[in-house]
């Protein structure tokens, strides 16, 4: 049996992240995000979205292209960051340039991209196909591009131009419907089951005094109540909840001010952006349902079968590592890899990095399940020099805390993983 | 939806030592969003226990109160409703309910919350509604020693107010509710 040998441009300096040499710089990216946050809080408001959605504009577009000229005329940014905006951009230039980024191309590249997406987006049917092909090298921030992108790929605006304000208008409204069914307090309900056993009482008007009567409360439910089927009981727990997530959120993103609901940019915009929100987000998991159903762990379409292709794939396409992985060190890909899975990689990269993977996710004619699969395999391979020299401990911990990672080389290498031929 | 605690002559801890324990289990901090009580908690620890349930805490002085700070009467707007709050040792004869009737009508409020006899009433009249929460301990009163502990909560809906009376009768908790409206034009 040939053993199959990992192709030579794996291989290459070019992608694989060593210990040495790019830590340091992946380390001043890190740095460089994060500083980047803040400013993708202030230039948020500067978006002029189709229909209210809030985009984070931010400069990490440039990193990607190179070099970057240092004013964008189509991000409008406010004046205070715009200093510290380009000192910044021009420093991720100089970074690329030592790793040899061979993501080659001018900057032109980046605007032919937006201005090939705009005219794209203003037709009048507009060619999906075509959107895909474009966003699938990514989409350029800014102008509000991506949230109608994305909205057209997950399908939630319709091909044809002149249908998206009827179909938002029915789509918005639909979700106050909904709201106004399903979140009904448990008084509302009491009262509503009442009105259909009793009908009004009139006596209310009838008896001027006396001692009020007593009546039986239905199916033992009263505020108090710590019954698990109780409809009081539940909405406590569900405001417990709702409360446990708006803290998770501050805590974990607390520099994105559109997810509070202080300033006013973000009331004016969270009434149309929740019902786009909670359609979009229904569209992108509905492929991914089965994996968060504890029922399908072990069938043909849970989460254990997707491990297992990933699995698959990478002793497809790097045997050596997927042995010394597997058989070796023993690192069970559920251990990493159900968080990549599940959460579509959002908990491996910072906020921006997650905009550009998903611009590929959600255009990629595959479909996102496949893609998501080719990208672990390729953030498997990229590090896969590390990961060699290392045991179940160091491994593990690697692949829990993925390193800063350019994402045009995650995204190059996934791509090519689909162009190889299966053995 | 406003969730409020009408409770009172604990009388900790003279005549009993804590709450019923399954009173406790039930009331946890977090649902209740005012609590009325009609004195005689009477010590300082009773004061922060309830405290701790809800921090909106209404208290009138009860005889026995060690705290001699709380109002003799007071009054609240929640809602729709204005509610009045007097331990009701004050008003002679003690439970006498039109005598009570003249203290609502004084104090100018939909429903009149008092104790004193450790008996829970709930009783209508032209001026509006008079509740009695009992003792919520069970605790002996200047009448009787067979007292069954109880307490209880209100539902304030708009125009709407569902009474949940809660006893302890033979160890186990019973609950019933009371449903009065309060029409628009009553009161202004």
């Amino acid at each position: 049996m040939v053993k199959k040998k990992v192709p030579d441009w794996l291989n290459s300096s070019l992608w694989a992240t060593t210990t040495s040499s790019s830590s340091s710089a992946d380390d001043d990216r890190l740095q460089r995000y994060s500083s980047k946050h803040s400013i993708i809080a202030d230039t948020a408001t500067a978006t002029e979205p189709l229909d209210g959605s809030p985009v984070p504009v931010s400069t990490p577009a440039s990193i990607r292209e190179q070099p970057p000229r240092p004013s964008k005329p189509e991000i409008k940014i406010k004046d205070k960051d715009k200093d510290s905006r380009n000192s910044v951009s021009s420093n991720i230039n100089n970074n690329e340039e030592d790793n040899g980024n061979s993501v080659a191309g001018p900057s032109a590249e980046d605007i032919s991209r937006q201005a090939q997406l705009l005219t794209e987006l203003s037709k009048k049917v507009v060619n999906i196909r075509e959107l895909r092909r474009i966003a699938s090298q990514g989409i350029p921030d800014g102008a509000g591009i991506r949230s109608k992108v994305w909205k057209l790929l997950l399908g939630y605006l319709p091909a044809d131009r002149s249908l998206w304000s009827s179909e938002l208008a029915k789509k918005r409204s639909q979700y106050k419907h909904f709201k106004e069914e399903l979140l009904i307090n448990p008084s509302e309900i009491t009262r509503r089951l009442e009105k259909s056993t009793v009908c009004e009482n009139d006596e209310a008007k009838s008896e001027s005094s006396g001692m009020l009567s007593r009546s039986q409360i239905t199916h033992g439910e009263h505020p108090l109540s710590l019954g698990k089927t109780s409809i009081w009981n539940q909405f406590f727990q569900d405001a417990e909840i709702m409360e446990q997530i708006d803290r998770d959120v501050k805590r974990t993103h607390p520099d994105l001010h559109f997810f509070s609901g202080d300033s006013s940019f973000a009331k004016s915009n969270q009434a149309c952006s929740e019902a786009d929100t909670f359609f979009c987000f229904v569209e992108l998991l509905s492929g991914f349902r089965d994996h968060f159903c504890q029922q399908l762990d072990n069938s043909v379409v849970g989460i254990r079968s997707t491990i297992t292709k990933l699995s698959q794939l990478l002793k497809e396409h790097d045997e050596e590592l997927w042995r010394h992985l597997e058989v070796t060190t023993k690192v069970n890909p559920q251990f990493y890899a159900f968080r990549w899975i599940t959460l579509l990689l959002t908990q491996e990269f910072n906020f921006a990095d997650c905009l550009h993977i998903w611009d590929t996710l959600l255009s990629d004619p595959e479909g996102p399940q496949e893609t998501l699969l080719r990208i672990c395999c390729a953030m498997l391979i990229l590090i896969r020099r590390r990961l060699l020299a290392g045991d179940f401990t160091s491994n593990l911990k690697l692949l829990q805390n993925y390193p800063p990672t350019n994402i045009s080389h995650l995204l190059y290498v996934a791509n090519k993983l689909r162009a190889q031929p299966s053995g | 939806m406003v969730l409020v605690l009408a409770i009172g002559d604990l009388h900790i801890p003279h005549r009993a030592a804590d709450l019923p324990p399954k009173f406790k289990s039930m009331l946890v901090p977090g649902k209740i969003q005012h609590i009325i009580c009609t004195g005689n908690l009477c010590i300082k620890e009773v004061h922060d226990y309830l405290k701790s349930l809800c921090p909106d805490l209404h208290i009138t002085r009860g005889e026995y109160d060690e705290d001699s700070r709380y109002p003799e009467t007071k009054t609240l707007t929640i809602g729709q409703f204005k509610l009045g709050i007097c331990h009701g040792h004050q008003v002679i004869p003690w439970g006498d309910l039109d005598s009570l009737a003249m203290l609502q009508r004084q104090l100018d409020v939909d429903i009149l919350i008092a104790g004193h006899t450790h008996q829970f009433k709930a009783y209508k009249h032209e001026g509006g509604v008079v509740i009695n929460p009992g003792s919520a301990t069970g605790a002996y009163s200047s009448f009787t020693y067979d007292v069954n502990p109880s307490f209880v909560l209100m539902d304030i809906d708009g125009l709407r107010v569902v009474v949940y009376v809660y006893e302890l009768i033979d160890g186990e908790v019973k609950v019933d509710k009371i449903d009065f409206k309060k029409t628009a034009t009553t009161r202004s």
